[in-house]
């Protein structure tokens, strides 16, 4: 029977209202990364805003990819669990080996305006059954042989990324 | 051209795709889509709301500086290992060597690539050695940074280069520049020899368009050194600081 093979994308947003230790590093330290940067694109000193760096400064958008640098070592320390998605009895579970950093917004004179995000990619899960809001979801398939399950809600900013269906024999 | 392919695999790597056993089944298979059995969609108790985290607290993040921050910006790139020792004068104080100033540094790799990814989609990548060939350092009491590294590739339109940016200790930008080679005969770049390129269609510094209005050479390095045990760059970078 054909079995479907999921990954799924979390999208953390994270702003001047973080709220924990790990989200305040990424705040402050993505902020000091995308100053010191965006200096290279605002050469003459004309723009404040992320949005003004992009749509006047030509390479600009490199800076998602520059300023990212600065939480590489805090998206290591989560040691490949994807922060905040619980499964239905309140455990972390989900991994990931992929990420993207992204600047929604920023401004090189106002960090309340400063916003990103990170998008946690998980490692693939195969996908059983649809139980209301809950995925079934294992990370090994099912051959015939018993598999431990996780049930996961779906929730804001929670998605599924990528679809595969595969043969199993 | 070659940045954009570099790229593109950049983007078809970036996601693992899942390894399953995708022989081809003889039997008659019973189609049976996920999501549609009895009962689904009925009772399950939760509307969107999740439940709150009941586990053991941890782990606990420490303050960490960026990925740039080392001396070794290799990062398994292969090429002829180079020693990058540049100081950072100050114009206001008789070019003596600045110290705590931050020094970035970035080139492309042997094939003429920078470390990037790019495109507005929503390709993710792994976070190991995305970085390669950028880095930075702090300056130390005689104003000078160390980077190891390796001899930089060329690509189309440019002469060899590293990029620089110099920033005092809060960040703040001092000087913008790059770095040029020494050319010719005996010269690095002619031993190295555009790696397995060849130097045919190479930009030297006189038709470059970043370096043709260096004609004092300021923005030449010293480089020492041949493809055997490595070469050794130098330079002094006056910034008004």
């Amino acid at each position: 029977m054909p079995t479907r093979v999921i990954t799924f994308c979390y999208r953390k947003v994270i702003d001047a209202t973080a709220t924990t230790p790990w989200e305040k590093l990424v705040f402050d330290d993505s902020y000091q990364e995308f100053k010191m940067q965006a200096q290279y694109y605002n050469q003459e000193n004309k723009y404040g805003s992320f949005a003004e760096l992009l749509q006047h400064s030509p390479g600009a958008e490199r800076l998602h990819f520059l300023v990212s640098a600065a939480v590489t070592a805090y998206v290591q320390q989560l040691n490949g669990i994807v922060p905040d998605i619980l499964n239905s009895v309140g455990r972390h579970f989900l991994k990931f080996n992929n990420y993207r950093f992204e600047i929604i917004n920023s401004d090189v004179l106002d960090k309340t305006k400063h916003q990103v995000a990170i998008n946690f990619v998980s490692d693939p899960m195969h996908w059983h059954d649809t139980l209301g809001q809950l995925l079934l979801i294992s990370a090994e398939p099912d051959n015939g042989t018993e598999v431990l399950t996780e049930l996961v809600p779906l929730q804001p900013y929670f998605t599924i990324y990528s679809l595969q269906t595969k043969a199993i024999c | 051209m070659e940045r954009k392919n570099f790229l593109k695999s950049l983007l078809l790597g970036a996601v693992s795709a899942p390894v399953l056993i995708s022989s081809a089944c003889n039997k008659d298979e019973e189609l049976v889509e996920p999501g549609t059995s009895a009962g689904s969609g009925t009772g399950s108790g939760s509307s969107g709301c999740t439940v709150a985290p009941t586990e053991t607290a941890g782990p606990f993040p420490t303050k960490s500086p960026a990925s740039y921050m080392r001396s070794d910006i290799t990062d398994g790139r292969t090429g002829y290992k180079m020693t990058a020792k540049i100081t950072i004068g100050n114009i206001n104080n008789a070019c003596a060597g600045l110290a705590n100033a931050i020094v970035d540094i970035w080139h492309c790799d042997a094939q003429g690539n920078y470390s990037e990814y790019g495109g507005t989609g929503m390709q993710a990548t792994n976070y190991q050695s995305v970085h390669f060939l950028r880095g930075r350092q702090v300056t130390d009491a005689n104003g000078l940074v160390t980077f190891t590294t390796i001899f930089p590739g060329w690509y189309t339109g440019r002469a060899t280069h590293i990029h620089v940016h110099v920033y005092n200790a809060s960040g703040t930008s001092l000087k913008i520049t790059q770095i040029a080679f020494p050319e010719g005969a005996g010269s690095a770049v002619a031993a190295v020899n555009g790696y397995s390129k060849g130097l045919s269609g190479y930009t030297y510094n006189s038709r470059d368009n970043v370096f043709s209005d260096d004609t004092a050479g300021i923005q030449i390095a010293t480089v020492t050194g041949d493809t055997s045990n490595g070469f050794e760059l130098a330079i002094q970078l006056n910034v008004a600081a």
